[in-house]
C-alpha cells in the first residue's frame, strides 16, 4: 500500500517538478532572489536593474536559479501528495508523465537559452 | 573556500559519474555470461547495486554545485561577460536546468530501481537511468570546460 503511494508520489513528482521548473524559468516564478554580492534573500522576483539604473546592474548580481528550483519543489511536492492520495488505477498516467515530461522540459529550457547564442 | 568547495564538487561529481555510467551500460547493454574484454567487465555489473549511491552523490553533487554557483556568479561570470564567452554561459545555463531538472527526478528514478520489473517498469527504469546519465554528463563535460575558461584563481 505505502509502496504503490510512494511510487505514484514520486513519479508524479518527477513529472510535475519538470514541467513546474519550465514553466518558473519561462514566466520568472522565483520564490525568492539571491543577490550573492550582498549575501541578501528577498522574497518574490526582483531585478536590481527596476531599482537601480542598469548600467550598476553588476554591482548587485541576481540569482533566480534557487527561487525557481524552490517554486517548481513546492508546486511538485502539491501534485505528488494529490498523486498519492488518488486511486491506483492512475499509475499508469503518471508513469507515462514521468517518461515523457522531464525530457519535454529540458528541451524548453534549451528553447530559453537560445539567446545567449545569439549573442 | 570557494575553491576547496569547487575540488570537492569535482570530486563527487567524478565518482557520481562512474557511478551512473557503470549502470547505465550495464542496463542498456548487459555483458555476456563471460565477461572478456574491459568492455564486458565494465558493465558486468549489477546496475542496482548502484541506486542508493547515485542518489546520494547526486544530491551531494548538487548541494555543493549550488554553494559554487554562488562564488561563480560573483567572481567568475563577470570576466567570462567581459571577454564574451556567451556560448559558455548557455552551456552553463543548461546545465543548472538539466541538474534542477535531474534533482527533482531521483525519487521516480529511485523508485523504478527498487520495484521488481515487468515490461514497462523496466522500460521506464532504462529511460530514467539514461536521463540521468545523459544531466550527468552534461553537467561534468560544461562544468570543466568553462572552468577551463575562467576558473577560480585566474
Amino acid at each position: 500500500m505505502f509502496n504503490s503511494m510512494f511510487r505514484r508520489f514520486a513519479f508524479a513528482y518527477g513529472a510535475a517538478f519538470a514541467l513546474f521548473y519550465a514553466l518558473a524559468h519561462a514566466r520568472g516564478l522565483a520564490l525568492f532572489t539571491v543577490y550573492p554580492a550582498q549575501g541578501i534573500v528577498l522574497l518574490g522576483l526582483h531585478r536590481s536593474r527596476d531599482v537601480a539604473d542598469p548600467v550598476l546592474d553588476f554591482l548587485a548580481p541576481e540569482m533566480y536559479w534557487y527561487g525557481w528550483t524552490a517554486s517548481a519543489a513546492v508546486g511538485a511536492l502539491v501534485v505528488g501528495i494529490v498523486a498519492a492520495l488518488l486511486p491506483a488505477r492512475l499509475s499508469p498516467f503518471w508513469v507515462w508523465c514521468a517518461w515523457v515530461v522531464p525530457p519535454m522540459a529540458m528541451i524548453a529550457c534549451a528553447y530559453l537559452t537560445i539567446p545567449w547564442f545569439r549573442l | 573556500m570557494g575553491t576547496v568547495i569547487l575540488i570537492l564538487h569535482g570530486l563527487v561529481t567524478v565518482a557520481l559519474l562512474g557511478a551512473i555510467t557503470h549502470q547505465t551500460l550495464a542496463t542498456c547493454a548487459p555483458a555476456r555470461a563471460k565477461p572478456y574484454s574491459f568492455f564486458d567487465r565494465f558493465r558486468a555489473v549489477r546496475g542496482a547495486g548502484f541506486t542508493n549511491a547515485i542518489v546520494v552523490l547526486y544530491v551531494i553533487s548538487w548541494l555543493l554545485g549550488a554553494v559554487v554557483y554562488l562564488y561563480f556568479k560573483v567572481d567568475v561570470q563577470p570576466s567570462l561577460e567581459r571577454d564574451h564567452h556567451w556560448h559558455a554561459l548557455g552551456f552553463f545555463d543548461l546545465k543548472e536546468d538539466f541538474t534542477a531538472i535531474g534533482l527533482g527526478v531521483l525519487p521516480a528514478y529511485w523508485s523504478c530501481w527498487h520495484q521488481p520489473v515487468d515490461g514497462r517498469s523496466y522500460q521506464l527504469r532504462t529511460a530514467l537511468t539514461l536521463l540521468l546519465a545523459f544531466i550527468v554528463w552534461w553537467a561534468f563535460l560544461v562544468g570543466h570546460v568553462l572552468n577551463n575558461i575562467g576558473g577560480f584563481g585566474s
